[in-house]
């Protein structure tokens, strides 16, 4: 019978069943987190528009609720209502709201559904409202009643609880590590090549995306690689070692902070002068910007992509890249929280021009990409997975129009996206990181007799 | 909802075509995701390698292997393990073993 087999959904449940407190404990966190931009932003929408056409997911699919300035408003109309004078009187008039279950409706599907939290409505909204970070807002909001779809929870709690985002058991990943060291070992022909875990006083630590261990290695082999032949003085956390963030995403400031504080107690505990972060886009984001809000305290001490590191042994001559072991044409995709949010922009692209023949730029680019559309959780969330990879549309002509046979990105989360977009698509290309072409680069330092 | 027929069984797949009653495998099922999701008209021992264990993994302890016990286990090198499933270990060869998506970004 299909009505027997048909798929029970709690988290529709739980949306059809609200209770006048999970509204109120919406309602308590969203007011926590309206500072004065936020407040303001409630007056200056001037409803132009065109942050309708810096969204990927307007421009591929075209309806009303896909207008980043139609989810705005479904935030601030809630906040005209309950938080601001003038609001609850003038009702309509000024496009208040009172939330309700309906309107939760349409935040979860607007909100989780149909944002990848990619900031380009923001750098384009002519009136400078951080849309996304009020859409993060509001998502925060959600989760404080519990309301996260539990798909993307499920990612975030799995991190919280385990210590990685993937629940990988701590002898796995060490014996994991082993084998990478026995590899690099191979690739050098260098049986002292080392890849030193839990060792104090390293200069570096270095934190990677868990899918790494879990399923994608040979990123940690390059990684590996790159320290071995610049000479560095790095080190793995055993226990810490996750780069990833996906509280950014669920919007929960407490699981956000607690993950990016584990990695900074990691870094005080080692002794590291430098907390080197992986190709993770949303890591960095989390880790680099917001972390120090989070946590409310100041570091005072430098957190670098892999990339800004790697750049720098290529500018000081500590490594030395050969083009020409890198022949098939290339192109770049700026994930958008290292590029348009995170501002490490330019490093990628001296490193390619020093590690590739042939090098060709997607339109637009830097800060002005196009989200993959693999971004704000929406990975995770299979059920706007069909959203995701038309969404995906965009980016996949992107790397058609280029002609590249591989497309590198600096980030674990946007490379899954773009390899199933090569698949739905049709694209056939390859997809690798940033660092694995600058390791497939390396002129290693030859061995002493 | 996506689903997936197999000698007159019709079993439900969710929105990324992974099974969404994970007890519902059987090798049968693999040969018909292989089809209908990775386009593998045949499945080669090797592969059947890669899915049996990582399906006798994730009975015991309910959850999928690393790569690297995929290849200790199979004697396969990594390489290979993602020239048998082009959409990689999670959304290929643990799909085809009747897993659920893993956490993480995948």
């Amino acid at each position: 019978m299909a009505d027997a087999t048909a798929r029970h959904d709690p988290y529709q449940d739980k949306l059809d069943s609200l209770t006048d407190a999970d509204l109120a404990a919406i309602l308590a966190e969203l007011r926590r987190r309206l500072k004065a931009p936020e407040i303001a932003a409630a007056h200056t929408c001037i409803r132009c528009g065109l942050c309708a056409d810096a969204c990927h997911y307007y421009l591929t699919n075209g309806e009303l609720e896909d207008v980043p300035a139609h989810k705005l408003n479904l935030v601030l109309g809630v906040i005209k209502h309950h938080f601001l004078p003038g609001g609850r009187r003038a009702g309509g008039w000024v496009g208040a709201r009172k939330l309700d279950k309906a309107v939760v409706r349409e935040w979860v599907d607007a909100l989780f559904g149909r944002c990848s939290g990619c900031g380009r409505c923001t750098v384009n909204c002519t009136s400078g409202i951080n849309i996304h970070g009020l859409i993060r807002a509001a998502r925060g909001a959600l989760a404080a009643a519990g309301l996260v779809p539990p798909e993307l929870q499920s990612t975030v709690m799995t991190a919280v609880e385990q210590g990685n985002n993937m629940g990988i058991p701590r002898d796995e990943w060490l014996e994991t590590v082993d084998w990478i060291q026995d590899e690099l070992r191979a690739e050098t022909g260098d049986p002292g090549a080392r890849i030193p875990v839990d060792e104090k006083g390293a200069r570096l630590l270095y934190t990677v995306n868990p899918r790494e261990p879990k399923f994608f290695p040979l990123s940690l082999l390059a990684a590996a690689k790159l320290f071995h032949a610049a000479g560095e003085s790095w080190t793995f956390s055993s226990d810490r070692y996750d780069v990833t963030n996906y509280g950014l995403y669920s919007g929960d400031d407490s699981c956000a902070g607690l993950l990016s504080g584990r990695l900074v107690q990691a870094r005080e505990d080692l002794g590291a002068e430098v907390l080197v972060l992986g190709e993770c886009g949303h890591g960095f984001a989390s880790t680099r910007w917001e972390a120090p809000q989070w946590l409310n305290r100041r570091f005072g001490f430098p957190v670098k992509s892999v990339l800004e590191v790697a750049a720098e042994y290529v500018r000081q001559g500590r490594v030395r890249l050969d083009p020409s072991k890198n022949k098939k044409p290339l192109t770049l995709h700026d994930p958008c929280n290292l590029v348009r949010l995170g501002g490490v922009v330019e490093e990628q692209r001296y490193l390619l021009e020093n590690a590739v023949e042939d090098f060709r730029e997607m339109t637009p680019n830097r800060r002005n990409n196009y989200c993959c559309g693999g971004g704000g959780g929406q990975l995770a969330m299979t059920r706007f997975a069909k959203r995701r990879l038309a969404a995906g549309r965009l980016k996949a002509e992107q790397i058609r129009a280029t002609g590249a046979m591989v497309v590198v990105a600096p980030c674990h989360n946007c490379i899954d996206q773009l390899t199933e977009l090569g698949k739905e698509y049709g694209l056939g290309t390859e997809v690798k990181t940033v660092i694995e072409i600058v390791a497939d680069a390396l002129v290693l330092p030859r061995k002493n007799a | 909802m996506p689903t997936i027929e197999y000698r007159g069984r019709t079993l439900e797949l969710n929105e990324e075509g992974f099974l969404v009653r994970p007890e519902e495998w059987t090798e049968e099922i693999a040969l018909a995701l292989a089809k209908d999701q990775e386009n593998l008209d045949a499945l080669t021992p090797d592969h059947w390698a890669v899915i049996r264990f990582i399906r006798g993994y994730y009975e015991e302890k309910k959850l999928a292997p690393m790569v690297r016990a995929i290849c200790k286990t199979t004697n396969l090198p990594l390489r290979q393990i993602y020239e048998l499933f082009p959409s990689g270990p999670a959304k290929g060869a643990c799909k085809l073993a009747g897993l659920p998506k893993p956490d993480g970004c995948v």
